[in-house]
């Protein structure tokens, strides 16, 4: 539950998520569930030419299973809470 | 995969019977954080549903459960090959969820914009375009991999086309 | 790095054990789909997902134009903060920042 909740706190952020297949999806968090299903706002396809088929899409729902990377702003990362939250194996109910 | 090719009607009640509601008001909270939330709001919207074997189907989604098993109506298939696509009907889908790459809603101001200099062709066109593509993909693919094992990485998606 | 035999710090009983003690520290991790990451660790879970910062990754290409040696090509990016799922991952290793 640690990244879901994690997840959760970069709600309104934008992020760019990166697919098994490569493909690179730029767009504003607007929601998450508990398999890490992503769903993204005003997206923004990178390399936007080779995918001709999202060139109509604003939003999208991405299955967390073909997630590679999600791209983050280290800005909204708290990076201490983070590592406090991993080591002991919790997640604190104020980050989440 | 299913394709069932009959042009139904789908089951009466559909996803609005999914998200259990007992009393209060008839909506969800403003966040909900589950599956059912994020695909509620797609529901009966027109959407492109990219699979993990690299197909775009275009149709109108009208069921789901919680794995994000869907079913899809008046649906499209497009194809797309080098610089050309092509439309095939074919009509109601249900697709298991595990095979689901994304789902993408479309915007219906810029509905069925396809950027240059992508063409429409027929559909016996383009697949003639694939059948070449493929066999072509396959001979890198199989040098490629080979050099990559000799550095330690291992071959795999080999024979399934991922894009 | 932290000592495994470190006073209260526990000892590495399991395999993500090891993974903890990298905790804020640079690890290397290498994924499927010829990919490697060099980066600090901020987070991780049962399935290897991971936070990891200050991220570059190295991916591994074959130019497709000729059948001669030497093709293997690598590119590099860097990334500031980065989640990498689990499934993706084939091991973690603690490495000395350098």
């Amino acid at each position: 539950m640690l990244f879901f909740s994690f997840f959760k706190t970069l709600v309104d952020h934008e992020v760019t998520v990166e697919l098994k297949n490569d493909i690179s999806i730029k767009g504003v968090l607007k929601s998450v569930d508990q398999f890490l299903n992503i769903k993204l706002d005003d997206i923004q396809v990178v390399e936007e030419l080779k995918y001709p088929h999202l060139s109509s899409v604003k939003n999208v729902f991405i299955r967390g299973s073909v997630v590679r990377y999600v791209h983050l702003p280290s800005a909204a990362v708290d990076v201490a809470l983070l590592e406090d939250a991993t080591r002991r194996g919790t997640w604190n109910s104020e980050m989440g | 995969m299913e394709n069932l090719s009959i042009q139904d009607l789908p089951p009466e009640g559909g996803p609005n019977d999914v998200a259990p509601q007992t009393g209060g008001p008839p909506q969800l909270p403003p966040q909900m954080f589950t599956t059912a939330a994020q695909l509620l709001d797609l529901t009966d919207k027109k959407l492109v549903l990219v699979l993990r074997d690299g197909r775009k189907l275009i149709g109108v989604l009208r069921s789901w459960d919680q794995f994000a098993n869907l079913v899809l109506q008046d649906t499209i298939e497009r194809i797309f090959v080098q610089e050309v696509y092509a439309d095939v009907v074919r009509g109601i889908f249900l697709v298991r969820g595990e095979n689901v790459l994304l789902l993408g809603e479309i915007d219906l101001d810029k509905d069925d914009y396809i950027p240059e200099p992508y063409r429409k062709v027929s559909p016996e066109e383009v697949h003639a375009l694939t059948v070449k593509a493929n066999n072509e993909k396959k001979q890198t693919d199989k040098v490629r991999a080979t050099k990559l094992h000799k550095l330690g990485f291992e071959v795999e998606h080999s024979g399934e086309i991922l894009f | 790095m932290a000592d495994a035999g470190d006073g209260d710090v526990a000892a590495v009983s399991e395999p993500l054990d090891l993974v903890r003690l990298s905790l804020d520290e640079i690890v290397f991790v290498r994924l499927r789909g010829d990919r490697e990451l060099k980066g600090r660790l901020h987070a991780y879970d049962s399935h290897c997902n991971l936070v990891l910062g200050e991220v570059e990754e190295t991916i591994y290409v074959v130019e497709d134009d000729d059948e001669e040696e030497e093709t293997v090509k690598t590119i590099k990016k860097q990334s500031e903060m980065l989640f990498v799922r689990g499934d993706s991952v084939v091991l973690i290793s603690p490495q000395a920042a350098s």
